[in-house]
């Protein structure tokens, strides 16, 4: 359902200079025998997405290349988290290659033991291709993919950055500048807000949980960690703090009413009709925001990085990774599927269709790659993101508590709650729920 | 009809009185394989959920035993007692405006008029639709820039709403898709009742003089009012529980203005996997929910006795 | 017509009006949404009647693999459910009624009061270790907790009311109690079991969450199937609300059809609800 018509001409050209280049790219080492699996059939439990639209589209590749056969399915996010970590839980999963959000589910996964080691994989090179090793990976999927043991547990594949979106044309009407820092944005965003008019400078999550993906952006430009050294958790500090009031200031003072109750797609549907000046969310949005059929803003949404705070900038990352059932009993065919997704064709592939960023320096850095790209604006906003990118969630088990209730004190402010006071609830109603999790 | 209707209890009853004397009740064949059916779907999840609620289990750990101190980290849980409380407030308003709407419907669809068949049939649609696509439906609606609601209250001259984008309204405006659904329910309920209310009390306060009101609110009201007391009771339950409308269109927000027991259940055991916890929770929710029956069940005892007294 | 009932047909139409419009209103809504491209779906001032139909939002659905597969499914999970319902659920609200044995309801009542989700972890884990995964058992099983008591709640009200004179008779002359049930009360009770059915069909129909959980790649019921074709990354209300309509359009047309069996069924089966 996903529509991808603008980008499919482009997106064409682009794979098969990328397929061209694999191949002429060889060196001649081990050669991976792909075929040793052929026969095997293998289950694949993907969260509807265009990644896994992305690599369920182009199934019958991978079939061609190794003879595996694979039944592949994708079911919305959330019941997806729900159906794996249930059907982990009985100790028989259904499934042999599972796609995973790094930023809810990685500590949870680990504990449990879920997943297979993929290292002694990798290190085969009758399994791996030697355009796949681990220092190509970006610095943050690495982060996402290894144990405190430094074990691969999965393969990084499409990372999620934090990035600006604006409305170019309500800049000019007002003759305002892109800005550069987060006092820059606050000034803006209250400039082009007209009530009368129906248009806001700023428009952004407010809604519970997902609002934590957005104030972190704040959190970690105002220098704030999410943790001490000790694992304790610091989200009522002065940084906190800071970044709460640009939040409630900027969603009470120059966002469409209601924005309390607003996900990513209330954001959007304003953002698309023109009615709000500037968004900060993934990515991945591109491809909505410029397709005539549902976008009135075509061809005049700018991209870029999210301004720089008093102590930094940095964009908030976020990824999907995709890995083994350490109960498959396919692991090398499964980890060859894996290796397949993250390869450098279905990366290109992902990038230029605009729904995700490989985290593959090799695919993102390639010219030929890049030359598919329709946006360029959007891709620059991309690369440069990924230089100032630092992980937006804390690293815990309790990930979901943790945005629930932090989520809730930021949308509290939104109706004139004190920050100080609603972070400090907040952290003393989360800190129990984070020490029961670590000690057991 | 009235015949019917006085015959038919008492004759349960002189019939039913010797007949458990005469033979054993012999009508139990007749209820075992249900009773059966219906345990052996039950009874396991209970047992699990009871014990599973005595320990401490997140999902990818081991379980240990910890007694009751999952119940009484919920007495100290404000998210639980917030939500206990958006629960009530959520489930009175879903059950009173529904009964009001739905006896005023019943009111009209007792009447003849052409297309009466056609129009009941289009009034219980929402009833019959498919929840989680309605309540989608209703988000994009209560949107308060683009949605279809404000719009046409800026055509009246109402200045546009927040709906269920701001704490304080997100309740009725939740409990506004709820009545829309579910006020058909009561509608075929009630409208029961008045199939089985016999013409001549009607037909003497005609002779009375009695305007609409009076009729309805002497005559009518008293008549349906077991058929009132079953739409609620119905209604109640289905209130408490209500999951899809809420879930599909806030989640529970904003921040957690919109969170009930069920949907904070939900969060605990499906997001968190703090499934002793949830088990806590679910076990405590249906204590709730019967002690909700049980005070019906009580007021409409000493309703019957008072309109006895009055009677008398 | 005098002028007080002129006054009294303006006054019904009225009500008959607010009272059937916002059902009306809304499904109109949802038709026009499921018509238009999502520019026209999020305009405002609202687009009512869109200059370019958008048919791709029913094609995409339609087209989807596997549609026929869903809906079979789906046919068998409700059809199941709704059969086994019927037939447990029918005697059991005959002698329930006849007893007077309201308390037996009770068990029947727990099952419709017990949060819908603490079911799911406990049957997954048992239908798993009985290596029923993968099959259509689970759900079907899991929905009768959805059609039994909606059964047994709409034949108890019935039972009651029918007149027991025959069956007395029919007992005196020797009947036995399973040939009065069957040959007796049974025949009697058609309309009763007409509106058990219509309704035990709907609400399962409707059920999805049970198979979020229980359903895997080919054991899919339609609803879930259509809520898993919506795309969370995107705007896409014109399809969603195709798909909502094509998944309510079975049920929406039996109500239409059969709103005269239900309102007679529910009305007989209530008359002696106190």
């Amino acid at each position: 359902m996903v529509d991808y018509r603008i980008s499919r001409r482009t997106l064409l050209t682009g794979t098969a200079a990328a397929g061209a280049l694999s191949l002429t790219g060889l060196p001649a080492r081990a050669e991976v025998n792909w075929k040793k699996y052929a026969g095997t059939k293998l289950e694949v439990i993907l969260a509807k997405g265009p990644r896994g639209d992305n690599l369920q589209k182009n199934l019958k590749e991978f079939t061609d290349l190794t003879g595996i056969q694979v039944e592949a399915e994708q079911i919305p996010e959330q019941q997806q988290r729900q159906k794996v970590v249930i059907e982990f839980t009985s100790g028989r999963p259904s499934f042999d290659v599972v796609h995973l959000s790094y930023h809810v589910q990685k500590r949870q996964f680990e504990k449990a033991g879920w997943l297979a080691d993929l290292t002694p994989y990798m290190k085969d090179p009758n399994l791996t291709a030697p355009d796949l090793v681990e220092s190509d990976f970006s610095a943050a999927g690495l982060q996402y993919a290894k144990n405190d043991k430094g074990q691969m547990l999965s393969l990084p594949w499409s990372v999620d950055y934090f990035i600006l979106y604006y409305n170019k044309e309500l800049f000019e009407k007002k003759g305002v500048a892109v800005p550069k820092t987060l006092d820059e944005m606050l000034a803006a965003a209250e400039k082009l807000t007209d009530p009368k008019e129906g248009i806001y400078g700023f428009v952004g999550r407010g809604l519970r949980n997902a609002n934590m993906a957005m104030w972190s952006n704040f959190f970690l430009d105002y220098g704030g960690e999410f943790l001490d050294a000790k694992g304790n958790i610091l989200t009522d500090g002065p940084e906190a703090i800071a970044a709460t009031k640009l939040y409630q200031t900027l969603l009470t003072k120059a966002a469409p009413p209601g924005v309390a109750g607003f996900n990513w797609m209330e954001s959007m549907a304003s953002f698309t009709q023109g009615r709000s000046a500037m968004w900060i969310d993934g990515v991945g949005w591109a491809p909505p925001l410029e397709d005539p059929a549902a976008s009135r803003i075509v061809g005049k949404v700018g991209y870029t990085v999210v301004p720089a705070g008093p102590k930094g900038q940095y964009s908030s990352t976020y990824g999907d990774g995709i890995g083994v059932a350490a109960a498959s009993k396919n692991k090398e065919a499964a980890y060859l599927l894996c290796q397949w997704a993250v390869s450098k064709q279905q990366g290109a592939r992902l990038l230029q269709a605009g729904g995700g960023v490989p985290f593959r320096n090799s695919i993102l850095g390639d010219p030929e790659v890049q030359k598919g790209v329709k946006t360029k604006e959007w891709l620059q906003s991309v690369i440069e993101s990924g230089k100032i990118s630092k992980l937006g969630l804390p690293v815990v088990i309790p990930v979901a508590e943790f945005r629930d209730i932090v989520g809730a004190a930021l949308t509290a402010t939104l109706s004139g709650a004190d920050p100080a006071a609603e972070l400090k609830k907040a952290n003393d109603q989360y800190r129990p729920i984070l020490e029961r999790s670590e000690k057991t | 009809m009235s015949a019917l209707r006085k015959s038919t209890p008492a004759a349960a009853q002189s019939d039913a009185a010797p007949e458990k004397e005469l033979r054993p009740p012999s009508y139990w064949p007749f209820v075992v394989p249900a009773l059966v059916v219906v345990l052996a779907i039950i009874i396991f999840p209970w047992v699990f959920t009871i014990w599973m609620s005595l320990n401490e289990w997140k999902v990818g750990s081991s379980t240990t035993f910890v007694g009751f101190s999952n119940y009484l980290r919920l007495t100290s849980d404000p998210r639980f007692l917030e939500s206990v409380v958006h629960t009530i407030a959520y489930t009175a308003l879903s059950v009173l405006l529904p009964l009001v709407f739905g006896t005023f419907a019943a009111v009209v669809f007792h009447q003849k008029f052409a297309g009466r068949g056609f129009l009941r049939g289009v009034f219980i649609m929402p009833m019959m639709a498919t929840p989680v696509a309605i309540a989608l439906v209703w988000t994009m609606m209560f949107h308060p820039q683009l949605g279809v609601l404000n719009y046409f209250l800026s055509l009246v001259g109402i200045p546009p709403q927040l709906w269920v984008f701001h704490p304080a309204t997100v309740i009725p405006s939740l409990v506004l898709v709820e009545t829309w659904q579910w006020t058909p329910l009561v509608m075929l309920i009630v409208l029961g009742g008045l199939a089985a209310i016999p013409a001549e009390p009607y037909e003497s306060a005609q002779i009375d003089g009695a305007n609409l009101w009076q009729v309805f609110r002497f005559i009518t009201l008293p008549l349906i009012m077991p058929f009132l007391f079953i739409a609620g009771m119905i209604r109640m339950i289905d209130a408490v529980k209500s999951f899809d409308i809420i879930f599909a269109i806030t989640q529970g927000g904003p921040g957690s203005a919109s969170e009930t027991i069920n949907i904070y259940l939900y969060s605990v055991a499906f997001t968190y996997y703090d499934l002793g916890y949830g088990s806590a929770i679910a076990v405590v929710f249906f204590l709730l929910i019967v002690a909700l029956a049980a005070v019906m069940l009580y007021a409409r005892q000493r309703m019957v006795w008072t309109e006895i007294a009055s009677d008398a | 017509m005098t002028p007080r009932q002129i006054i009294g047909k303006i006054g019904l139409w009225l009500s008959v009006f607010v009272i059937v419009s916002p059902a009306i209103l809304f499904f109109l809504w949802m038709l026009s949404l499921s018509l238009k491209f999502e520019i026209d779906n999020a305009a405002y001032p609202p687009v009512f009647f869109p200059e370019h139909i958008a048919w791709k939002n029913y094609a995409d659905v339609l087209a989807s693999n596997r549609f026929l597969t869903y809906f079979i499914n789906s046919l068998i999970v409700t059809g199941s459910a709704t059969a086994l319902a019927l037939m447990v659920g029918v005697p059991a609200g005959y002698g329930i009624a006849r007893m007077a044995a309201h308390k037996s309801a009770i068990v029947i009542l727990i099952a419709r009061i017990t949060p819908g989700l603490s079911y799911l972890i406990p049957l997954f884990l048992l239908f798993q270790w009985l290596g029923l995964l993968g099959t259509l058992v689970p759900q079907i099983i899991i929905h009768l907790v959805v059609t039994v008591p909606i059964v047994i709640w709409i034949m108890i009200g019935y039972f009651e009311t029918t007149p027991m004179e025959l069956e007395e008779a029919a007992l005196i002359d020797g009947a036995t109690r399973w040939q009065v049930f069957r040959h007796v009360a049974l025949p009697i009770a058609k309309p009763g079991i007409a509106v058990a059915f219509i309704l035990a069909v709907i609400f399962s129909w409707n059920n999805f969450v049970f198979g979020i959980v229980l359903a895997g790649r080919e054991t899919r019921t339609l609803p879930v199937a259509v809520y898993n074709m919506i795309s969370f990354d995107q705007l896409s209300w014109g399809p969603l609300a195709a798909a909502a309509l094509i998944v309510t359009l079975p049920v929406l047309l039996l109500t239409v059809f059969a709103q005269r069996q239900i309102v007679a069924g529910l009305t007989a089966g209530a008359v002696k609800g106190g």
